[in-house]
């Protein structure tokens, strides 16, 4: 066989009329097969391949003191392991295990070395009993809005622009091509869509959610749902949202850099204060005895990604 | 059971699932879900929406691939109709399976109970954790599930 051909291990028991196949020439081959198994599926296969081997390899180059660092940026040493969790090539327990050993190993840190991971971890366990707790209830909104609009003044679906990556914003175009692309987004990436969907769009959370559930490679509605709701402020105490300057310091300009509304029309580009005013409608009976300002520069607050992300408040640019 | 088949689903396509590890060599079977793939699930798909949209390619190449690597038959259909099929073929008397924590997972077994017997196996958890657990956010959860976790990290060494 050719050196790319993909062959499962071998069965202990027959063939049956109607198995799949498991032995493909190569990663086209799987491909094409899959193609015409499955018609209505579609795209291509992603970059990123499944199975225990690349999660094994993905398993081995985590940091946990780089990733506590600079897991926030684009670019930042982030574990990639989500896909290979989500369907239990890996299980939870085995990367926290595999965490363990890499800090108590010479030079690994110790526990202050691993609390992040550790903690984001957490995250998909917390997740994960949620949805237990939820069943199919997680696809309704947990709590009220707190974004001053009425449940109906967001539209269902998803407009067309965005489905099909050209709303003219450099940031989101490039992150919707790598969700339809490879089918993994950085989780800032996936917090900046959810916003700009929910709020600047004012489209429905589910909506969101079904899309990227048909896209990414680790998509379920535990993780996935609950995290559209936190943004959307379904699940959480106000909505997430973010500006220019946050994008562009976690992305290192990238995509600021080739906008073409760099210079002027980025709905971005205001502060916070500005944002909060053009995007939300008063709620009185939230903000009494609600200290917004202050809540949104406690980091541990919530203790998730998106905290840090509404931290970072630059002073508008022009 | 003397000679069950083991049905594997998507979240545990890997050797911590605890059926391929209660029962090494026993037939197996994964079976690609016609309905969650055409996004007419909640696990796929908003159950308020009318017009369900299906899964990409990329999802499937990338369980497929998870799957070649396991000692597993790869089926396409209704799952219960498969799994049983598949039962049959092997003369199984139950059907062996892991705890999922999609409702999905209890649903099919609890339809494959009807025909034979079910044993549910837990696999190992991130945290244990007694009694009640609060989840209304998730400082209150990780307010006990840190310390547990952590004590099984000093355990470790």
């Amino acid at each position: 066989m050719a050196p790319d051909s993909l062959a499962g291990v071998a069965l202990a028991w027959a063939d049956q009329p109607g198995d799949l196949p498991r032995h493909f020439e190569s990663r086209q081959a799987l491909e094409a097969e899959l193609r015409r198994l499955f018609p209505a599926a579609k795209g291509n296969l992603s970059p990123i391949r499944g199975g225990r081997r690349q999660a094994e390899a993905l398993l081995s180059r985590i940091q946990p003191a780089r990733y506590a660092k600079g897991r926030n940026f684009l670019d930042g040493h982030v574990t990639h392991l989500s896909p290979y969790i989500r369907h239990g090539a890996l299980s939870l327990a085995e990367v926290r295990d595999a965490v363990f050993a890499r800090l108590q190993a010479p030079g690994g840190g110790g526990r202050q070395a691993g609390e992040k991971l550790i903690n984001e971890l957490g995250w998909r366990d917390y997740w994960q009993r949620l949805w237990q707790q939820l069943g199919d209830g997680i696809w309704r909104d947990q709590e009220e809005l707190k974004t001053g609009h009425h449940p109906g003044a967001y539209a269902a679906d998803l407009p067309a622009d965005v489905a099909e990556g050209r709303t003219g914003l450099a940031c989101m175009d490039g992150f919707i091509d790598e969700l339809h692309e490879t089918g993994w987004l950085h989780n800032h990436a996936r917090m900046w869509m959810a916003a700009y969907l929910v709020h600047w769009r004012r489209v429905r959370w589910q909506a969101g959610a079904q899309w990227f559930l048909r896209h990414l490679l680790d998509g379920d509605p535990a993780s996935n749902n609950l995290s559209w709701q936190w943004v959307a402020s379904s699940f959480s105490h106000k909505p997430y949202f973010f500006n220019r300057g946050n994008l562009e310091r976690y992305s290192n300009g990238t995509f600021c850099r080739s906008c073409p509304l760099s210079e002027q029309g980025c709905p971005f580009d205001a502060s916070y204060e500005q944002l909060e005013a053009e995007l939300f409608a008063p709620m009185p009976s939230v903000r009494a005895g609600n200290d917004r300002s202050r809540e949104r520069r406690d980091p541990r607050r919530r203790g998730s990604p998106a905290a840090s992300a509404a931290l970072s408040r630059p002073t508008r640019r022009r | 059971m003397q000679c069950p088949i083991l049905w594997i689903h998507g979240e545990a396509l890997g050797p911590a699932n605890p059926a391929l590890q209660a029962y090494p060599g026993r037939p197996a079977v994964f079976v690609f879900d016609a309905e969650l793939l055409a996004g007419r699930s909640p696990t796929t798909g908003d159950p308020a929406d009318a017009t369900p949209q299906a899964v990409s390619l990329k999802r499937i190449g990338f369980l497929y691939e998870c799957l070649l690597e396991l000692p597993v038959s790869l089926r396409h259909g209704d799952v219960v109709a498969e799994v049983l099929a598949f039962a049959r073929a092997h003369g199984a008397d139950g059907i062996v399976t892991s705890a999922g924590t999609d409702p999905r997972v209890e649903g099919i077994c609890q339809a494959l109970e009807q025909e034979l017997p079910v044993e549910v196996l837990e696999p190992e958890p991130f945290v244990e954790l007694d009694g009640k657990v609060d989840l209304g956010r998730f400082s209150r959860y990780w307010r006990r599930a840190e310390r547990e976790v952590w004590a099984a990290a000093s355990q470790e060494q």
